[in-house]
């Protein structure tokens, strides 16, 4: 081999094996470790394969429509909703305060335990945003032109609406 | 120059290497003000267009304008430490003369700019997520990022012999570039808080012009900036090698 | 304007960062090159070839 032949070409090799090898070492590693690499599991990965009852994990999907009940309990606010992800839904209660951006339709990773009737109680609420951003009057126009469902939760694709003029109240 | 016998050997070499530094520090004078005048104008413009001028976000309110530097640091976070690892290949197969000295002056600003993406990510996870940090797959491998740029810089510095430690850095540089395809892809490899890419090289882009605009814009105003700091610093670093390497030799000369 | 600490620190930071690297890479570089100017004037490697053999 012609690359072989110099001493540039001779350490040009040996980076190039030895980044081969780190890089497939990393991915074998990665895929070993799959398991404990994702942040939370879903309603459907929970249906699958139960967690024990007891063990702290983390509960993400989306917060099903219609489903939050907002108390009071012993004066702190207590809040009990469904949490979704399309093939599985389970009931979450967490006592607390929920971050702003805690909505029906937006996405929530709570930490907690699944109790033996199967809801989950939760000792910590996050709210997850998508990276969808756009103006107020823009969202409103779409909702209001049935481009986008609020029930479905997605915003339509993003080709549809990022040069929409943003005009307050107009269409 | 190698035949007098008041010139050591290693200071010969180091005589010789000033051909390439010297084309260097000429040709960088002449590009340096094309680099900062135009970093800082896109990047005060940029910020400026963000806060004031680009429309809140429909759920975010103004937490979402952290954008306009977030993303920047982000991107610099990443882009510097590929320039890390293209200077350590340029280093470590075509001994470039200059690669070992870009290299150490990348390490820190490539270091604070991770160290800023992290900070501000912090200050927008805190009102938007309800926290300042979590351990998912996006923040813990920006984490290690920011280990790998303070690694190289702590290791670059660790030797008497400088060459040692370029070496040293070199690898560092190399392996760790196994970090960024990482970064990059967590938010789709593995269920995440942190929410996937807004800005995708194959989709349209899911986010409003009116704040793809200014954020384009402090993207490239950052990176001019950077490549200006990086310029400059380097400049510095190899007129000072010159400077230790003339007075070497008139030490060695009298 | 709405979560504006968190906004404020935010931009805040940036302008830090920005400046202190700014700064100080520019005086690095005036400091570099007054000391080179003060060694040797005219910058020409013969002259310092001359000097040193």
């Amino acid at each position: 081999m012609s690359l072989l032949r110099t001493r540039k070409g001779r350490r040009l090799a040996v980076v190039l094996l030895g980044l081969l090898g780190l890089g497939s070492a990393t991915g074998l590693a990665l895929m070993a470790f799959n398991d404990t690499l994702v942040f939370f599991v879903t309603p459907g990965d929970m249906a699958e394969s139960p967690p024990p009852a007891g063990r702290t994990l983390r509960l993400g999907g989306l917060v099903e429509n219609g489903s939050v009940l907002r108390d009071r309990r012993d004066g702190k606010p207590v809040a009990k909703f469904r949490v979704t992800d399309g093939r599985a839904a389970v009931d979450v209660e967490f006592a607390g305060i929920l971050p702003d951006l805690f909505r029906e339709g937006q996405g929530v990773v709570s930490l907690g335990t699944l109790r033996p009737d199967g809801s989950f109680l939760a000792s910590e609420v996050l709210a997850k945003h998508d990276e969808t951003y756009m103006p107020k009057e823009v969202a409103e126009a779409l909702k209001k032109s049935g481009q986008w469902k609020p029930e479905t939760g997605q915003a339509p694709p993003a080709g549809t609406w990022n040069t929409l003029a943003p005009r307050k109240g107009g269409d | 120059m190698s035949t007098s016998p008041a010139i050591s050997p290693a200071s010969g070499r180091s005589l010789h290497r000033f051909a390439n530094p010297g084309r260097f520090l000429r040709l960088s004078a002449r590009v340096l003000p094309f680099l900062a005048v135009p970093a800082l104008l896109l990047t005060l413009g940029g910020l400026a267009w963000g806060l004031f001028v680009a429309p809140a976000d429909y759920q975010q309110g103004d937490a979402m304008r952290i954008i306009y530097i977030h993303v920047p640091a982000a991107w610099l976070a990443s882009g510097g430490y590929l320039g890390l690892a293209i200077c350590a290949l340029l280093s470590l197969v075509w001994r470039h003369p200059l690669a070992d000295l870009a290299a150490v002056e990348i390490g820190p600003v490539g270091a604070a700019f991770t160290a800023l993406c992290l900070a501000t990510g912090s200050l927008w996870g805190k009102p938007m997520w309800g926290a300042w940090w979590v351990w998912d797959a996006r923040l813990t491998s920006v984490l290690v990022l920011f280990f790998l740029y303070l690694g190289h810089i702590a290791l670059v510095r660790a030797f008497d012999e400088p060459e040692r430690g370029y070496r040293a850095g070199a690898i560092l540089a190399l392996v760790g570039v196994v970090n960024l395809p990482i970064i990059k892809f967590s938010v789709d490899w593995w269920n995440t808080l942190h929410q996937p890419s807004t800005l995708t090289v194959t989709g349209a882009p899911s986010m409003h012009v009116d704040m793809l605009w200014p954020l384009l814009t402090c993207i490239l105003g950052f990176s001019l900036g950077f490549a200006a700091v990086v310029t400059a610093r380097l400049r510095a670093a190899v007129m000072e090698r010159r400077i230790r390497g003339l007075l070497l030799a008139q030490a060695q000369g009298i | 304007m709405t979560h504006l600490p968190y906004v404020a620190a935010s931009y805040g930071l940036a302008l830090l960062v920005g400046v202190a690297f700014a700064a100080d890479a520019w005086l690095r570089m005036r400091r570099a090159a007054r000391r080179l100017e003060a060694i040797d004037p005219r910058g020409d490697p013969r002259r310092n070839r001359k000097r040193a053999g």
